[in-house]
């Protein structure tokens, strides 16, 4: 035997590092599963959004928001900061607010919409620098951000942070509960 | 030619979802290894991918750097087998040999190469999860330390204390194999 030295570290290194082959099934089976979450979320559109959350009573959070100069999100749902999962229901209106004077846009993108995938990000209308955009998101938890400038990723600050990001970017963690009807 | 990884990410976020299957191919070996060492066999690391890449065409949007997804969608593995390893030591299995890779060496030199690779199976399955994980990923995936601290999330330091008891312990394992 060899002493264990810059030899067999090599040798080792080298057996380790020789290709490991997967077959075109591999591509298949992921590829099944990816279309799958293709047509279960096809896009809605922006517009879909908006048009689902006609009846929402705004809230006047703007100056109140502005005053404090964070982040807001307010829903006309109950949103709790301790998660909590009710299932089933209709979707509840929530809406987003951004106090973001120098940004040029602002959209919301989570779980609930693919993260904005195919062009379901929910864009914000900028209200003197206060941002906000209402759309119904179904009863659980969720994951969202603010996408700011179209490429820059903002977490609300004021809602609790979504524990197990393994994606890179920050995030929020909403909670919906269902309406009571 | 060959499309770049921000061309095929934006293909793909502008709906065209069989674009992502070249993204599929193009990252499937490579990363395959990471996860075949990392968990110790070929069915885990198999799911541990799939899920990576679902995972990342699920978050697509979120890729700051579409010219970076490799990078990315890395990251996100690393996150899946520590995930997945987490499981299995929970289910009480061990880290097991990668049989595929066996067969491989074997035909080469049968005998040596199916001892060597037995030998080198035995030790990675010794490491604790981080050496394991240190190691492959500074030796094998030849990482620099700043690119680990930025997968792994732990600091450089702790790192390069990972991957040298790794290495200290493949030391003695692998020389108790070959004076036992």
């Amino acid at each position: 035997m060899a002493e264990w030295g810059r030899t067999t570290l090599e040798l080792l290194v080298q057996e380790l590092q020789a290709p490991v082959r997967l077959d075109e099934s591999f591509d298949r089976r992921v590829m099944v599963r990816v279309r799958r979450l293709y047509a279960e979320r096809r896009p809605r559109g922006v517009a879909g959004w908006i048009a689902a959350a006609v009846g929402i009573t705004r809230r006047p959070a703007y100056a109140a928001a502005l005053a404090a100069g964070v982040v807001a999100v307010v829903t006309v749902g109950m949103v709790r900061s301790r998660p909590q999962v009710v299932a089933g229901g209709r979707p509840i209106p929530v809406q987003f607010v951004l106090v973001a004077p120098e940004a040029r846009s602002v959209a919301v993108v989570g779980d609930f919409n693919n993260w904005g995938l195919g062009d379901t990000a929910l864009v914000a209308e900028n209200h003197n620098g206060v941002w906000s955009v209402s759309a119904p998101v179904p009863a659980g938890v969720h994951r969202y951000a603010f996408l700011v400038n179209g490429k820059q990723w903002v977490a609300d600050p004021t809602a609790p942070r979504a524990s197990g990001d393994d994606f890179g970017q920050p995030s929020s963690a909403l909670v919906v509960e269902a309406s009571a009807e | 030619m060959e499309s770049s990884d921000a061309a095929l990410v934006g293909r793909v976020l502008h709906g065209e979802v069989n674009a992502y299957g070249a993204l599929v191919s193009r990252y499937r070996d490579k990363y395959a290894r990471y996860a075949v060492h990392m968990l110790g066999n070929r069915e885990d690391a198999e799911e541990a991918l799939q899920d990576a890449f679902t995972r990342a065409y699920r978050s697509l949007a979120r890729c700051e750097d579409p010219e970076r997804f490799g990078a990315w969608l890395f990251r996100i593995l690393v996150n899946r087998c520590r995930t997945s390893g987490a499981r299995r030591v929970r289910r009480g299995q061990t880290f097991v040999h990668d049989e595929t890779a066996l067969l491989n060496a074997s035909q080469e030199h049968p005998a040596e190469q199916t001892m060597w690779r037995e030998e080198i199976d035995r030790a990675l399955g010794e490491l604790s999860a981080d050496q394991r994980e240190a190691f492959l990923l500074k030796y094998v995936e030849e990482l620099g330390y700043d690119e680990m601290a930025e997968i792994t999330g732990v600091g450089v330091s702790a790192l390069k204390m990972r991957v040298m008891r790794a290495c200290d312990r493949l030391r003695v394992l692998l020389r108790e194999v070959h004076s036992g």
